[in-house]
């Protein structure tokens, strides 16, 4: 590329979008002619410490990778009673781009966030060109609830009654 | 109905005066044809055989005429033809695209849209070619022949029956070798089937070719296919080229004969030698009808079968009839039926089984259950959408399943799933429930179309209303004659900057002189302006040579040209193989159609140096940078040496143009109105940095503000109806098209509401504000069935149905229901509390 000719010029936001995507678990296993699509189709946003990313009860059709910043989860029906915390490089959302869900929780900066979005229009565009990769990433998705509980299970699940009463996720 | 028609009822329906009009053309024609051979005769017997210059003259003229009138009117025998035969083919479309259009939902569940459309576009042009020659060719050609005939007879008997007594043979032979032809097509279009699955299945298993190296097994399975369609094509084009070598053969005995008797009667004097040149003119001339009428009998073969199948594909009878011959459509009150409903598909599974309900004109009707229990199909079976199978549904005690498409649609308002939004503005959109009950009727019995400040009042019960708003700010006016407008616009302007420019300085990037704009084109920002002159705009800037010559004095057109091509190879890289797409073009300065022009330059410069680059290739590429906007087209990144040296080069700029061209462009000032941008950017004097809607929302609110307070809402609201909506509505959010369905519902003012989880792409507040409406504005005046997916909006409605597989397990009044503890109560509260 001609980039590679002059190697001071730094790189442009669709390249760190593309380094980025390439580090994700949701899309490391995917062919590079999509994941540029994709990394060129990603939006940066700015949220300001207090503001909302998304709400809760709302349809929110995006997926978030936070770059920069904290985002802590709400829930305004309990009295704004925080959950997880969200901080750099994490990645949350991936269901949103498959489907309509109505956010369970509110998030909310808790300092300056500058999120890279995808959204579920754009992503289903990519869908239609390289229907493929959907496999891929729902075997992500599924692989990353798998897990998600496991975890749950081995580091909570003899301590919080509760819990073990709920549990069963990964079995849906 | 259409499909039942065979091919000759187009002919018999065909304009039967120009049918006549052609056959008269036809026999004078004829007529024009043979008297050519008569004066070939003369010419030859009296006029050079007495030497008689005069008669020569004479009959050369006549000769002369005579070709001329033939071929004038075969000239006009093919205006009709293409005539009757075009306008065939628009009716074929037009009858069968609308009979299409009534055909059930069912029928659409198995057709491809793909089928339709090359049915409509392709498959039916030969059949209406066909009726256009359907009368004339055979006409014409027989005629031809005969009358060639008649005179070879008129000439000599004996001689006409020998070379004709040859195509009675030709006519026996010939469709034998044509139906051995078909059935070998018939195989090639099976075998070329076949070849192109195996080509599909290999390229998708491509990665499993590789991997095993398996070339060799890949190739010899394709192998036999490619053996089998060579051997099947030979023998197809054989019987093709035979038939045509065997009526070839066939022609060019008859001269043999012609000279073995003809010339043996002239030597005995018995037979003179004007008339064997005509008999041989005339032989000659039997040739054309005699292809023609062949040509045509393939045309006609092709044209039967690929009618027959056509009408075959699209032979279902439409489930109810358009609209009543013999009344006026029904005006119903809305009360509601349903006894003993079911509705079995094919293969006996039952989706629905012995529903019972009944609602009174202006009751509200909740449907809730499981996804699959059948809450959605019986509304549609409501709805006429699906034919129930047993049982019945009756409004205001008449038959759902008696009544006509038009007395639903006069009484009925329909709020699908997925709502279609047709490509055109918002105000056809919201027109397009009413504009369906215009008809041909007197305009006085008419229904009326919703006004501006009614389509303005729904649009808010809604919630629309900031949608259309923005869609109105973000329209660019056109020319000066707004001037009024614009300047409202610009005392806003100053409002704006006064009392939100502090706050939302966030949000947008202001036109500023001293400052690199980001969200603005290098184009813009170099000019600071926007242009007067057509020469000066962004789409003629790259030719322009004044502008030209003054990159070059601002050093800035190699540095541009670079930038231009990073982002042509950039883009091409990430989207160069993509077929375009709207979506994918949105933060791209290149456009769907300039794609192949980019791929073309980039392959043409390779790795060659700037220098070397032609002329037309330099202003492609500066086309590109000057469209670069560095916060929204994010394959590239702008050097800090380029934005500094376009800053200095715009007080150059600025300075030149004011000098060598005053009023070329108008500069970013406060005081002044800049037609090359939106409303919006006006009243911002700068671009807005993001979309996202919390910014979106600050900057609306603000907005809203100035434009009450200078009395402008309605009237950029009334631009923002005009927003094209694009196909598919594609430019509209799921929320929008869902708000924009349910608004041209809300205009039809129906009697009866049917609405199929209508609100389920929409946010908390807009689901609640139309929840709202229904209580209050439509309770008592629309009987409504609504399938409701949440069930935090149902407490409401006179009346809840619970559902589960194909049956209500229980109906009544909310309380009621949660009181009783039943399955709504399991549904609300989640099957786990109840146990």
């Amino acid at each position: 590329m001609s980039s590679s000719m002059e190697p001071k010029q730094p790189l442009s936001e669709y390249q760190e979008n593309l380094e980025i995507l390439l580090q994700l678990p949701l899309f490391a296993g995917l062919p590079i002619e999509p994941l540029k699509v994709l990394a060129y189709l990603c939006k940066r946003e700015t949220f300001k410490p207090g503001e909302m990313v998304f709400h809760e009860h709302e349809v929110d059709a995006n997926a978030y990778y936070i770059i920069e910043g904290q985002g802590v989860l709400l829930s305004q029906t309990d009295g704004e009673v925080g959950y997880t915390e969200y901080g750099e490089r994490e990645f949350i959302g991936s269901m949103s781009l498959f489907c309509d869900v109505k956010r369970l929780f509110t998030l909310k900066a808790t300092t300056k966030m500058v999120c890279l979005t995808l959204s579920r229009e754009k992503f289903q565009k990519v869908l239609e060109r390289f229907p493929d990769i959907s496999i891929k990433m729902v075997e992500a998705i599924l692989t990353g609830i798998h897990a998600w509980e496991e975890r749950l299970l081995r580091e909570h699940g003899h301590a919080c009654e509760g819990c073990r009463k709920r549990i069963g996720v990964s079995l849906v | 109905m259409i499909t039942k028609r065979p091919l000759i009822y187009w002919v018999k329906t065909s304009s039967m005066k120009l049918q006549l009009f052609l056959l008269i053309i036809i026999a004078v024609n004829i007529a024009a044809r043979v008297f050519p051979l008569q004066m070939q005769r003369k010419i030859v017997n009296e006029a050079i055989g007495l030497k008689k210059i005069n008669l020569l003259l004479l009959y050369c003229g006549l000769y002369l005429a005579a070709v001329l009138v033939a071929s004038g009117l075969k000239f006009a025998i093919t205006a009709i033809q293409t005539y009757l035969g075009q306008e065939t083919l628009s009716r074929i479309r037009k009858e069968l695209y609308a009979h299409i259009l009534t055909l059930p939902i069912g029928f659409f569940r198995k057709a491809s849209s793909g089928m339709v459309v090359s049915s409509l576009v392709t498959e039916v042009v030969s059949a209406g070619e066909l009726v256009g020659q359907a009368i004339a060719v055979p006409v014409n050609n027989i005629l031809t022949l005969l009358a060639f005939a008649g005179y070879m007879f008129y000439l000599n008997p004996l001689l006409a029956a020998i070379s004709i007594g040859i195509y009675p043979i030709v006519i026996f032979v010939v469709p034998k070798l044509q139906k051995r032809s078909n059935i070998a097509n018939k195989m090639r279009v099976d075998v070329t089937r076949d070849l192109s699955s195996k080509i599909g299945e290999t390229i998708t298993g491509i990665h499993e070719v590789h991997g095993n190296a398996s070339y060799r097994i890949e190739n010899g399975k394709y192998g036999e296919f490619v053996d089998r369609l060579f051997r099947i094509r030979i023998v197809w084009n054989l019987y093709k080229q035979g038939i045509k070598a065997l009526n070839n053969l066939f022609q060019n005995l008859g001269p043999f004969t012609l000279f073995i008797v003809g010339g043996y009667l002239a030597i005995q004097g018995r037979f003179d030698l004007g008339a064997l040149v005509a008999f041989l003119s005339a032989y000659e001339k039997l040739y054309d009808p005699w292809k023609e009428l062949m040509d045509f009998y393939q045309v006609y073969q092709d044209a039967t079968t690929g009618y027959g199948r056509l009408m075959e594909y699209f032979d279902v009878t439409p489930e109810h009839a358009i609209e009543p011959t013999d009344r006026e459509p029904y005006q119903l009150e809305g009360s509601i039926h349903v006894q003993d409903l079911s509705f079995a598909v094919a293969g006996g599974v039952q989706l629905l089984k012995q529903v019972n309900l009944d609602l009174k004109p202006g009751e509200q009707l909740a449907l809730v259950g499981f996804s699959g229990s059948g809450k959605s199909t019986l509304a549609q079976c409501i709805s006429q959408l699906y034919s129930y199978t047993g049982g019945s549904v009756l409004i205001d005690g008449k038959e759902v399943s008696q009544m006509t498409k038009k007395d639903l649609s006069h009484n009925m308002g329909i709020v699908a799933q997925s709502p279609y939004i047709f490509d055109g503005t918002i105000k056809e959109n919201l027109r397009y429930s009413c504009e369906a009950l215009l008809d041909d009727r007197d305009a006085d019995k008419q229904p009326r179309l919703p006004s501006l400040d009614e389509m303005i009042e729904v649009i808010q019960q809604v919630g629309l209303f900031i949608d259309v708003l923005r869609f109105g700010l973000n329209t660019v006016l056109a020319g000066d004659q707004q001037d009024e407008l614009a300047i409202k616009i610009i005392r806003m302007r100053e409002n704006f900057k006064d009392r939100f420019g502090e706050k939302l300085a966030d949000y947008v990037e202001f036109f500023d002189e001293t400052r690199y704009l980001n969200f603005s084109s290098v184009a813009a920002n170099l000019t600071f302006g926007s242009p007067n002159l057509k020469e000066f705009t962004p789409e003629h800037l790259a030719e322009n040579e004044y502008f030209l010559h003054f990159l070059d004095e601002a050093q800035l057109k190699r540095p541009l040209m670079n930038l231009g091509r990073e982002l042509a190879a950039q883009f091409l890289d990430i989207l160069g193989d993509l077929p375009p797409d709207e979506v994918f073009f949105k933060e791209s300065p290149i456009s769907p159609d300039e794609l192949d022009d980019y791929r073309a330059v980039i392959e043409r410069i390779g790795h060659s140096r700037l220098h070397e680059f032609s002329e037309q290739d330099q202003r492609l590429l500066l086309r590109l940078a000057l469209r670069f906007i560095p916060g929204v087209h994010k394959m590239a990144t702008l050097p800090e040496v380029l934005r500094d040296l376009i800053l200095e080069g715009r007080f150059l700029f600025i300075d030149k143009i004011q000098k060598d061209r005053p009023g070329a462009f108008t500069f970013y000032r406060m005081s002044d109105y800049i037609y090359s941008q939106t409303i919006l950017d006006n009243i911002l004097f700068g671009k807005t940095t993001s979309d996202h809607p919390n910014a979106q929302d600050r900057i609306n609110q603000s907005i809203i503000h100035l434009l009450i307070e200078e009395d402008l809402l309605e009237r950029i609201v009334e631009i923002g109806m005009d927003f094209r909506v694009g196909t598919k509505g594609d430019r509209l959010s799921g929320g929008q098209r869902q708000k924009l369905a349910i608004a041209r519902v809300f205009l039809k003012d129906p009697p009866i509401l049917i609405m199929d989880e209508a609100t389920s792409a929409l946010d908390n507040a807009s689901q609640k504000r139309i929840q709202t409406l229904l209580e209050t504005k439509w309770k008592g005046r629309s009987t409504l069935i609504s399938v409701v997916h949440r069930l935090d909006t149902i407490k409401g409605y006179d009346k809840v149905a619970v559902m589960k597989a194909g049956k209500i397990l229980e109906m009544g009044p909310y309380q009621e229901l949660i009181d009783r503890k039943g399955v709504l109560y399991e549904l609300v509260h989640g099957a786990k509390a109840a146990a």
